[in-house]
């Protein structure tokens, strides 16, 4: 797909995350504190807030939790899953003081724009009141689940309980502090994870106070199955009566295999959560309460810290021959950037292809200048310019030659070198203090896919 | 990959002064309930329908070819009445797409052949895969990937979509260069 849409997934430029997994800078953040490279996979995910994509209310994850992580006013299309939308009708009622006489009353029923399901199609009788009627059909292993639930909580307390007799003090942590305050219950598994599980006292259970666990009913092997019914081999089978694949795993209770037996579905919840470092326990990002918001209280992405490498598109890439390329460099933040680059050592699973060049000087990116942005002023920049490295400079962006050299007859052309910057840690000094803030260098190992040889033909 | 520069024939379209490129082979029914607001790009074969309601366009906006901006109705006892449609900034609607919502918000990205239904709320920074088709009353929240027909919440997009969307359409705007003679205005 063109535009930004492929970009944070594209394998053009990637960057060695902490964890030595390759990423795309656009999937990756930064922690302020150990300066490492962070991916979605070695954060931290807590859930911040449940919410329906449909009518974007939002609530605690406890009360999402007690409603299946379901909303309770919004429905899916059981054929399709599209929304569906209540619709009012007026229907004629007698009247119970004069049989003879009859009095329109407002009924509402769901129906799907899409593609055209209502619950009139299944008989489900219309409602009086336009939402909250909808009730849901009830689960036919309801009560096994939740003896088994039950059991299965109190095994849980138990082995809590005898865990707490043999610990004592354990250091507290942020983690600690959070899940002391616990609003949304993935800060407790988060903590759990670390294997740091809440030394609070349990309401519910006494110490020394004996657990006792009843034996439920064990679980049968069903070993013989209904045969099938004889209309199966007489009677020709209608494809549109019957529900599909998607339809019948949609309803994972109920799998109904006829289409009559379809039933409106309440609406899954999305999530907003906030990432944290795994090491540091500091916050990468943590967007707004507000599941309408685009802002974010902290948000401390690859992006706005580290320059972003784009490529300028080579011409022709030839076997065994020197070609120049143009790599950009964008400089994120407000302070001008200096930049070197060394050559990659040993290999940490990238595959290169071919030989890169760099510039041996340092180099230094212009600050970030967001009103000349909009305000389409070039401010004046000085800087002296090599110009057999430097091809072009505008505003926060520099356009940098290296010399490629492709080692193989056909594929991609992949270079891999380290990126070296330098990076004003404002985060570690109180802006009170009259110190000057650390400088920080920060080194990333990028590899860079230049496209595929042009074939020597 | 750096964007490279596309070029238009410089008599085909006017900049007006606040900076919108509108072509003159767009059709703009209805052009003074049409409010652009400026660095926008309105591409060859467009059709915006202000006469039905007013279309409010936001900065840095790209409205590619033969896409078509149309205010939804709404169904009532005597009639139909149009409502108006607003488009936010940084905006970019590929080729072919169709929208009828009744409002997009700022830093959407709407693929190509994309049919946007009658009253659909898009909310700031989310995404349309191409060829997707949006039933009518969807609501698209922010972060979020939508696709298929009908479209439906497929993936989540990075925190940095608002930067990324920032760069992209205006960076399409300044390669976005004329070519041959004769005034644009």
């Amino acid at each position: 797909m063109a535009g930004t849409l492929s970009l944070p997934d594209s394998e053009v430029v990637q960057y060695l995350c902490a964890c030595k997994k390759w990423n795309s800078i656009y999937r990756l953040y930064i922690c302020r504190r150990c300066f490492k490279i962070r991916c979605g996979d070695c954060v931290l995910h807590e859930v911040d807030s449940p919410y329906c994509p449909n009518c974007l209310e939002n609530m605690p994850s406890a009360e999402a939790k007690l409603k299946k992580n379901r909303c309770t006013n919004c429905f899916d299309c059981p054929s399709c899953g599209h929304t569906l939308t209540t619709r009012a009708t007026s229907q004629m009622i007698p009247n119970p003081d004069d049989p003879g006489k009859s009095t329109p009353k407002k009924m509402y029923y769901l129906a799907c724009g899409f593609c055209r399901w209502t619950t009139r199609d299944v008989a489900i009788p219309d409602k009086p009141i336009a939402s909250g009627a909808w009730e849901d059909m009830e689960n036919p292993d309801a009560a096994r689940i939740s003896t088994l639930l039950e059991h299965y909580q109190l095994l849980a307390q138990k082995e809590k309980v005898e865990k707490e007799r043999k610990k004592y003090s354990r250091r507290r942590s942020h983690l600690m502090y959070a899940a002391s305050m616990d609003k949304y219950g993935l800060v407790s598994v988060a903590a759990k994870r670390k294997g740091l599980i809440s030394a609070g006292p349990n309401p519910t259970i006494k110490e020394n106070e004996e657990i006792n666990i009843k034996t439920i009913k064990e679980a049968v092997t069903v070993e013989e199955f209904p045969p099938l019914p004889d209309e199966i081999f007489t009677e020709p089978i209608q494809l549109t009566k019957k529900t599909s694949i998607s339809q019948r795993l949609a309803m994972s209770e109920f799998q109904p295999s006829e289409a009559v037996e379809l039933y409106p579905r309440r609406k899954h919840l999305l999530i907003r959560r906030s990432l944290r470092c795994k090491e540091c326990e500091h916050n990468l990002s943590k967007p707004e309460f507000n599941p309408l918001s685009i802002k974010f209280k902290i948000q401390l992405i690859a992006l706005l810290y580290i320059p972003e490498i784009r490529v300028v598109p080579p011409g022709e890439l030839k076997y065994k021959k020197d070609t120049k390329i143009v790599l950009t460099f964008s400089n994120p933040v407000n302070t001008n950037t200096k930049i070197q680059f060394i050559q990659a050592e040993g290999n940490e699973g990238e595959k290169v292809t071919a030989k890169i060049e760099l510039p041996k000087k340092e180099l230094v990116l212009a600050h970030r200048d967001v009103p000349a942005m909009y305000a389409d002023m070039p401010a004046q920049q000085d800087f002296k310019d090599d110009s057999s490295v430097v091809s072009f400079r505008k505003a926060n962006k520099l356009g940098i030659i290296f010399k490629v050299t492709p080692l193989v007859q056909e594929g991609d052309v992949k270079v891999c070198f380290v990126l070296k910057h330098d990076y004003l840690n404002t985060a570690a000094t109180l802006p009170s203090e009259n110190e000057e803030p650390e400088i920080v260098w920060l080194e990333h190992r990028v590899t860079v896919n230049l496209g595929p040889v042009t074939s020597s033909k | 990959m750096e964007l490279v520069d596309t070029f238009y024939n410089n008599p085909e379209y006017i900049e007006t002064a606040s900076g919108n490129k509108v072509s003159r082979s767009s059709v703009l029914c209805g052009s003074q309930n049409i409010v652009i607001s400026g660095k926008s790009i309105i591409m060859t074969d467009c059709v915006i329908r202000g006469d039905l309601a007013n279309v409010r366009i936001g900065r840095h906006s790209v409205i590619s070819r033969k896409a078509v901006i149309r205010p939804p109705f709404k169904k009532f006892a005597k009639g139909v009445a149009f409502f108006p449609l607003h488009v936010g900034d940084h905006v970019f609607i590929d080729e072919g797409s169709i929208v009828n919502a009744a409002q997009v918000g700022s830093y959407v990205h709407i693929g190509k052949n994309c049919v946007i239904g009658r009253r659909c709320v898009l909310k700031d920074c989310c995404a349309i895969a191409d060829n997707t088709v949006l039933p009518p009353e969807t609501v698209v929240p922010p972060f979020t990937v939508f696709s298929g027909s009908p479209g439906q919440f497929t993936s989540e997009l990075p925190e940095c979509t608002q930067d990324l969307m920032i760069d992209f359409t205006m960076s399409y705007y300044q390669h976005f260069k004329p070519v041959g003679k004769g005034k644009g205005k």
